[in-house]
């Protein structure tokens, strides 16, 4: 087990694309940490020059406090989960799990059956012991990736994308046993995804790439709570968080449905006349008839029309279209189309009580929480209302449950 | 799609027609080989008396049975070496980016259009001023330069089909670049290696011109070029009942290959052609 220190790492390719650019990023031994971006954003690239798969251009990639820039990847001493699984079609599920193992001619044949035993139990292969890879299912190959990966002494795990081939249902099921996998052998992992709700549940910080670029390290709690910029506000969240224009009027501030006061946080940051973005999360609305009257006071309420409901049971999302300059339009659909998605119209997406019978083409009375609202300046994308003690707090606890954790 | 019944008996016809087109020479170079003495003057198919006397006559020669061995050694030879170059050749192109790759690919493509009777007489003159005339190399030498580009095609196709996370997977796990290459990538081209083999052993056991332009004696003629000097049980007879029986005996390992192998070849030789 080791911690992992990236100094400002570059990838550059032969055509002068840099694929990853300056990255500085300090894993904590025993630390589980998301890379997280939309595709292209140079994470697997990252994920790789780790492992040594990759060239470095220029930077310095430490592991246990070694530079491993010239080793190659067998004197790195990392494992290693591709998102295809390679397990080696031509060996049983034994001999993939035993493969590490015999490459080192010092291990005894008893010691890797024991090994490989308690890799199998620990991940509940041991019926599958003599098939081959071809006759296993999804779920079960990956469950054999695992198992060489985790039959060594590592000093760290990789994971590249690991459960984008599996099916929903199973890939809920193999977080939650890469999580209690990773608990209980407390070993230092790197995890590449583009799926939120992984890097969410999974990680205890969260590295935010884009194009190649370190947007944001922080725990899920602090990125989604104190984002840094829109592109992380807009990248972590499902729905997405809302941007809607916001135009200041003297102390006050003009959105499409509401104006509320200028924050005291952004106060400062804005002149009069300014053009910002705000951004509301879809669950700091609610429908102002089913809300409780002591929370009414501390957000705005207002009037719209509800073009389409989704019911979903547990929860109900209204569609609220509204009209949005062009400068705005174009911010918005260029943010969109970068977070691997196309914003077809500006709308509000709000979740609302599943109790409430809101019908469709109705208008219908709705509150905002706008404590909870972040403003963006337009230009950079930079957070005007971040708050940095509240973060500052935020990644103390999640420092201090680290380190309960790796302790034990 | 339903074939209809025509088309079914066209069908059936046609195979028919190409089956009998093929195995009649075959049947019938058996036949022959049981005639025994002026038997294959009787005006018929099949011999009057069927008799061993040829394939006794065959195993008696001196002839035969060295070019027996010869042949066996040398393709055995060729066989192994070509097959162990190739597969190093293909997976260095098939894997590496150099400079000349294609030039490569190009030569050894050229190389298997060149008339082998073309370079048969300048390789006997220069044989035999560097002393390989008549010997096991002088010919293995000409059947590797023939049998490399074919199995360095085959194989490539193979290797070209592996993920090459396959070998970053081996990488990782702690191995060097040979043993990614022993353990995980030899293994999974294995179809593609018996193809090249049988391909190469083929091709040297069937070679005739240079088995008879550049040997003398009988320290490396095989036995394609042996057959030729071939003399019947008398000074005056054909011998073409004794060939017929020696064509016979070294069609048999040849048959027996394909029949062990036909599964790897056909996957092999799909393999190759469908994906590569």
């Amino acid at each position: 087990m080791a911690a992992i220190e990236m100094r400002n790492i570059v990838k550059e390719y032969g055509d002068g694309f840099k694929a990853v650019n300056d990255i500085s990023l300090d894993i904590a031994d025993g630390e589980f940490m998301i890379l997280v971006g939309p595709s292209g954003c140079g994470k697997s690239t990252l994920l790789r020059m780790i492992v040594g798969l990759e060239d470095i251009t220029s930077g310095d990639m430490v592991i246990g406090g070694e530079r491993v820039n010239e080793k190659a990847p067998r004197d790195r001493n990392l494992s290693m989960v591709f998102q295809n699984y390679a397990l080696y079609p031509h060996l049983t599920v034994f001999e993939n799990i035993a493969f590490p193992l015999r490459l080192n001619k010092k291990v005894s044949e008893d010691e890797i059956r024991r090994r490989v035993k308690e890799a199998a139990d620990m991940l509940e292969l041991n019926e599958h012991l003599d098939r081959k890879p071809a006759n296993l299912s999804g779920g079960q190959r990956q469950r054999v990736a695992m198992g060489r990966a985790i039959v060594r002494q590592v000093n760290a795990f990789l994971f590249d994308e690991p459960l984008s081939n599996l099916d929903a249902k199973l890939r809920g099921q193999m977080r939650t046993e890469i999580s209690r996998m990773q608990r209980r052998l407390g070993t230092t992992t790197v995890y590449v995804t583009h799926d939120q709700t992984e890097a969410m549940t999974l990680g205890d910080r969260v590295a935010v790439l884009r194009r190649g670029f370190l947007q944001q390290v922080a725990s899920p709690r602090e990125l989604y709570e104190q984002p840094v910029n829109m592109f992380v506000a807009g990248f972590i969240g499902s729905p997405p968080m809302n941007f809607l224009p916001a135009v200041v009027s003297g102390q006050r501030l003009k959105l499409p449905f509401v104006e509320v006061d200028v924050p005291a946080i952004a106060a400062d940051k804005v002149t009069d006349g300014q053009l910002l973005i705000a951004g509301i999360r879809p669950e700091h609305f609610e429908d102002a008839r089913v809300l409780d009257e002591s929370k009414r006071a501390k957000g705005a309420t207002f009037r719209a029309q509800v073009d389409v409901t989704e019911w979903l049971g547990d929860s109900q999302y209204a569609y609220i279209p509204f009209e949005a300059n062009a400068e705005v339009t174009k911010q918005l659909a260029d943010l969109a189309a970068e977070l691997d998605g196309e914003a077809l119209r500006t709308q509000l997406i709000i979740s609302i009580d599943a109790m409430s019978r809101l019908r469709e083409g109705h208008e219908g009375e709705f509150w905002v929480d706008t404590r909870r609202m972040h403003l963006f300046d337009p230009g950079s994308g930079e957070n005007l209302t971040r708050d940095e003690a509240a973060a500052a707090d935020l990644a103390s606890l999640e420092e201090e449950e680290l380190r309960e954790r790796t302790a034990r | 799609m339903k074939v209809s019944r025509r088309t079914q008996a066209y069908w059936i016809v046609g195979a028919v027609l190409i089956i009998a087109y093929a195995i009649i020479p075959v049947i019938w170079i058996i036949s022959l080989s049981f005639k025994e003495g002026d038997d294959i003057t009787n005006n018929a198919f099949l011999p009057t008396v069927w008799s061993w006397e040829n394939y006794k006559t065959v195993f008696a020669s001196d002839l035969f049975t060295s070019a027996l061995r010869n042949s066996v050694g040398m393709s055995l030879i060729a066989t192994t070496i070509s097959v162990i170059l190739a597969t190093l050749a293909a997976y260095a192109i098939s894997r590496l980016e150099f400079p000349g790759k294609r030039l490569v690919l190009g030569v050894a493509l050229a190389i298997t259009v060149f008339p082998v009777i073309a370079i048969a007489t300048p390789l006997f003159d220069l044989w035999r001023n560097v002393g390989l005339y008549d010997t096991w190399l002088g010919l293995i030498i000409p059947y590797l330069s023939y049998s490399l580009p074919l199995s360095v095609y085959v194989l490539a196709a193979f290797f070209r089909e592996i993920p090459w996370e396959m070998e970053q997977a081996a990488q990782v796990d702690g191995a060097t670049a040979w043993q990614a290459f022993r353990r995980v990538i030899v293994p999974l081209a294995s179809p593609g290696v018996f193809t090249a083999a049988i391909l190469t052993f083929f091709a040297v056991w069937n070679d005739f011109v240079f088995g008879i332009t550049l040997t003398s004696s009988e320290a490396a003629r095989p036995v394609p070029a042996a057959l030729a000097f071939f003399q019947g049980a008398s000074q005056f007879s054909q011998p073409t009942a004794p060939i017929a029986a020696a064509a016979v005996v070294v069609t048999i390992p040849v048959v027996i290959l394909v029949l062990l192998f036909q599964r790897k070849i056909v996957a092999g030789l799909t393999n190759g052609a469908v994906k590569g």
